[in-house]
C-alpha cells in the first residue's frame, strides 16, 4: 500500500499538469486602504473562475498585509518558504509592494505587482519582479501632455500626500514639467487623514495656477475637491493622479468632481480584448464598477497561473517564461521589457479621462476617446 | 492676507470642534483620573450613528445631535457602570488596557457591520460657503458646526457651575474621598462623567461628519489629538481643553501655510513639548500632588 502510495506520489509529482498550481496572494484586504483592496480580490476571484474553465488547476494562497509594509514582507516570507508557491501576485500599496520585492528576489520568487504605482520597484534591477501597471511618471506625463494639447497652462501648483505614492508621482510630475515650460508656484504635501486644507488650498489660490495637480487616496480626493470649491480655487483644470480621482464614489460628488481630469490603467469602454466583458461579468458578480485595480490584478493573475503551469510549476522557469513571453488580454498587450532603467516593466497605455455629468469618459488618447474634454474648467456654482 | 485670514478662520472653526472631544477626554479624567484610550473611538461610534440617521431617516447630521447627544451619553453611562467602575481603583496601566481593549471592539465591531470602506456623507451644503469679502470665504457646515459646539460648551460650564449634579461633579473631581464623605454620590457622578464624555465626542463626532469622512480606524486620528489638547490645556481642566482646541486647530493651521502642511504635526508637537517644559501641568493646570 505504502509503496502504491509512494508511486502515485511520484507520478503526481511528475505530472505537473494534474497537480494544482500554487500561487500566492498579497493584498490589503483590511486597514484604511482596504476598499481599493477589495477590487483587487475580486479581479483575482474572477481570474480564478476563468482559469477553471480553461483547466488551469489553481490553489490561491491568500495574505492579508493590512496595507503595512512589515506585515506584508512577513507573508512574503511564509508564502516563499513555507508554502512554497510557484509565484506572488500582490501586494497593492508601493510601500508594501517595495518592501516585498526585495525579498521575492531574495527566495527567487517570480513577484507579479498589479497596481503599485511608485517607479523604483522595477527600477532596482531585480530579475524576479514584474510590473503590470504604468508607474508614477506614466500618471504624471499622460495628465500634463493631456492639459497641453487641450490649452496652454504656464503654472502649476501641486498638492500631495506626503506617502511614498504621493511623492514619487509630483515628484516625477515637476520633473517633467520642467521639461515643458511649466512654472511650479506651489508644492504642498500632507499628512493623510488631514481634516482640514483650507489654509494649504488658499494659500494655493492666491499662486492662482493654471493647472492643480492632487495625488491622494479615496477620501482625501472628495476632501480636497470640497475645499478647493469652498474657498474657490479656480484653476484651467484639475488633474488628479491615481486611485481617490477614479473611484466610483468619487465620480457621484458630482458637485465637485464634474470636469476633473484624472488617468487610469484601464477603463471597460477601451477596446482592448475582453475588457468589455470583464466590466459586464464583473458587475454582475459583485455589483460593483470594476477600478482599474480590478483589472490589472484580473490579468496579472491569469498572466501568472498560466505561466506557471507551462513552466510546470517551476519557479525559475517560471520567470524566464514571464520575461519571454507576451500577451494580449483586457489591459491590452502586456510584455515585461527592459527600458529607461526598468526592469520586467510592462510599458502600459494610460487613459486619460473626465468626469462628465457624474460618469467617467474617456479623453484621451483620441483613438480611445468616448467624449470630448473639457476645457477649461468651468466656473464653480 | 487673505490667506492669513483664511487660515486663521478655518483654524479657529475646526480648532472649536477639537475642543468639544478634548472637553470631554478632560472632564473623564477630571472626574475618575482615568485616561480614556477609546475616545477617538467613541467619537467614531458617533460618526456612524449620524451616519445611519442621516441615510436611514434622512435626519440632517446637525439636527441629528439631538438624539446622538443621549444615546451617546447612555453608551457612555453603560461603559462607566459595566466596565470602567470595575477598575477605578486598578493601576493606571490596567484602566488604560482596559480603555484600548474597548476601544479596539468598538473600531472591529463597526468594520464587522459596515466593512472598512469610507462613507462620505453629502448633504447640500457640504462645501457650501458664505463668502467674507477680502477673498475669504468661510465654510458653511464648519461655522454650523463651530455654533454648536460654542452652545454646548456653554450649556456645560452653566451645568458645571450651577446646578447640583455639576457642583457635584467638580467635586468629586476635586477631591473623590470627601465628596463621598459629604454624602455625594460618587459612582453615581462618574457614570453622568463618563456618560457627557462620550456624549461629547459622539456629538463632536456627528459635527465633522458633513465635512469628513467615516471608516472605523477613524478614531485613532482623534484620540491622539484629543489626548494632545487635553494635556496641553491642562488634565481635567475644561477650560484649558477649549483653549487647547483652539489652539491646536490654529497652530494646525497657520503651520500648513507658513511651514508646511507636511511638517504640522511637527509644530503641534512642539508647541505641545515647549509647553509642557515651561508649564509642566499644562496652560489651565493646577499641578496636584
Amino acid at each position: 500500500m505504502r509503496k502504491h502510495l509512494l508511486a502515485l506520489g511520484a507520478t503526481l509529482a511528475l505530472s505537473p499538469c494534474l497537480m494544482a498550481q500554487k500561487i500566492g496572494v498579497i493584498n490589503s484586504m483590511s486597514g484604511p486602504e482596504a476598499p481599493i483592496g477589495e477590487n483587487i480580490t475580486n479581479g483575482i476571484k474572477l481570474a480564478e473562475e476563468d482559469l477553471k474553465k480553461k483547466g488551469v488547476n489553481l490553489q490561491l494562497v491568500w495574505e492579508d498585509d493590512t496595507g503595512k509594509p512589515q506585515i506584508s514582507m512577513s507573508a512574503m516570507e511564509k508564502l516563499a518558504t513555507r508554502e512554497n508557491v510557484v509565484g506572488v501576485v500582490g501586494p497593492y500599496t508601493s510601500a508594501c509592494s517595495n518592501a516585498v520585492a526585495k525579498l521575492a528576489e531574495k527566495y527567487h520568487v517570480p513577484l507579479l505587482i498589479p497596481a503599485a504605482a511608485k517607479e523604483e520597484i522595477t527600477r532596482q534591477g531585480l530579475a524576479h519582479v514584474f510590473r503590470m501597471n504604468a508607474p508614477a511618471d506614466k500618471y504624471a506625463s499622460s495628465l500634463i501632455d493631456a492639459a497641453t494639447s487641450l490649452g496652454k497652462p504656464r503654472s502649476i501648483a501641486f498638492i500631495y500626500e506626503n506617502t511614498d505614492f504621493g511623492t514619487s508621482t509630483s515628484k516625477t510630475a515637476k520633473d517633467y514639467v520642467a521639461t515643458k515650460g511649466i512654472q511650479v508656484v506651489a508644492d504642498v504635501s500632507y499628512p493623510k487623514g488631514s481634516a482640514d486644507y483650507r489654509s494649504t488650498l488658499a494659500q494655493i489660490k492666491s499662486k492662482n495656477p493654471d493647472l492643480v495637480f492632487m495625488v491622494s487616496y479615496v477620501a482625501d480626493a472628495i476632501l480636497l475637491m470640497r475645499q478647493s470649491r469652498e474657498v474657490g480655487l479656480q484653476p484651467q483644470a484639475f488633474l488628479g493622479a491615481g486611485a481617490g480621482f477614479t473611484t466610483v464614489e468619487f465620480a457621484k460628488e458630482r458637485a465637485i468632481s464634474d470636469n476633473v481630469i484624472s488617468c487610469t490603467q484601464w477603463t471597460d469602454d477601451v477596446n482592448w480584448p475582453g475588457a468589455k466583458d470583464f466590466g459586464a461579468r464583473y458587475k454582475a458578480k459583485f455589483g460593483k464598477e470594476p477600478t482599474y485595480h480590478a483589472a490589472c490584478a484580473y490579468a496579472s493573475m491569469i498572466i501568472m497561473a498560466e505561466t506557471a503551469k507551462a513552466s510546470g510549476g517551476d519557479r525559475a522557469k517560471t520567470r524566464n517564461a514571464l520575461k519571454a513571453g507576451k500577451w494580449n488580454g483586457i489591459m491590452g498587450e502586456v510584455k515585461f521589457a527592459d527600458y529607461d532603467g526598468f526592469t520586467n516593466q510592462n510599458n502600459h497605455h494610460m487613459l486619460v479621462q473626465q468626469i462628465i455629468a457624474g460618469k467617467y469618459e474617456t479623453v484621451l488618447p483620441a483613438q480611445f476617446a468616448t467624449k470630448k474634454a473639457v476645457y477649461p474648467f468651468p466656473k464653480w456654482k | 492676507m487673505a490667506v492669513f485670514l483664511q487660515s486663521l478662520i478655518s483654524g479657529i472653526l475646526i480648532g472649536g470642534v477639537y475642543a468639544l472631544i478634548g472637553i470631554g477626554l478632560t472632564l473623564i479624567f477630571g472626574v475618575m483620573r482615568v485616561i480614556n484610550f477609546a475616545h477617538g473611538d467613541i467619537l467614531m461610534v458617533g460618526m456612524y450613528l449620524t451616519y445611519l440617521i442621516f441615510t436611514l431617516l434622512g435626519i440632517d447630521p446637525f439636527v441629528s445631535v439631538l438624539i446622538t447627544f443621549p444615546l451617546m451619553f447612555l453608551f457612555g453611562g453603560f461603559l462607566q457602570k459595566v466596565f470602567i467602575n470595575r477598575v477605578l481603583d486598578a493601576l493606571a496601566q490596567n484602566q488604560i488596557l482596559l480603555t484600548i481593549g474597548l476601544g479596539l471592539i468598538m473600531s472591529n465591531t463597526v468594520m464587522l457591520i459596515f466593512t472598512s470602506d469610507y462613507k462620505i456623507l453629502t448633504t447640500s451644503y457640504s462645501s457650501a460657503t458664505i463668502k467674507v469679502g477680502g477673498g475669504v470665504s468661510v465654510s458653511t457646515p464648519l461655522l454650523i458646526s463651530f455654533l454648536i459646539t460654542a452652545a454646548i460648551t456653554a450649556a456645560l460650564y452653566w451645568f458645571l457651575l450651577k446646578t447640583d449634579t455639576g457642583q457635584a461633579i467638580r467635586a468629586t473631581a476635586q477631591d473623590r474621598d470627601a465628596a463621598q464623605l459629604m454624602g455625594i454620590n460618587v459612582k453615581r457622578m462618574s457614570i453622568i462623567a463618563f456618560g457627557l464624555g462620550a456624549a461629547l465626542a459622539g456629538t463632536a463626532g456627528a459635527l465633522i461628519s458633513p465635512t469628513y469622512y467615516i471608516f472605523p480606524q477613524v478614531g485613532s486620528v482623534f484620540t491622539l489629538k484629543a489626548f494632545v489638547i487635553t494635556v496641553l490645556g491642562g488634565m481635567g481642566s475644561v477650560v484649558g481643553a477649549t483653549l487647547g482646541g483652539v489652539l491646536i486647530g490654529i497652530t494646525e493651521s497657520m503651520s500648513a501655510v507658513y511651514i508646511s502642511s507636511g511638517w504640522k504635526d511637527v509644530v503641534v508637537f512642539v508647541l505641545f513639548l515647549l509647553v509642557l517644559l515651561f508649564k509642566p501641568s499644562g496652560l489651565m493646570g493646577k499641578s496636584r500632588t
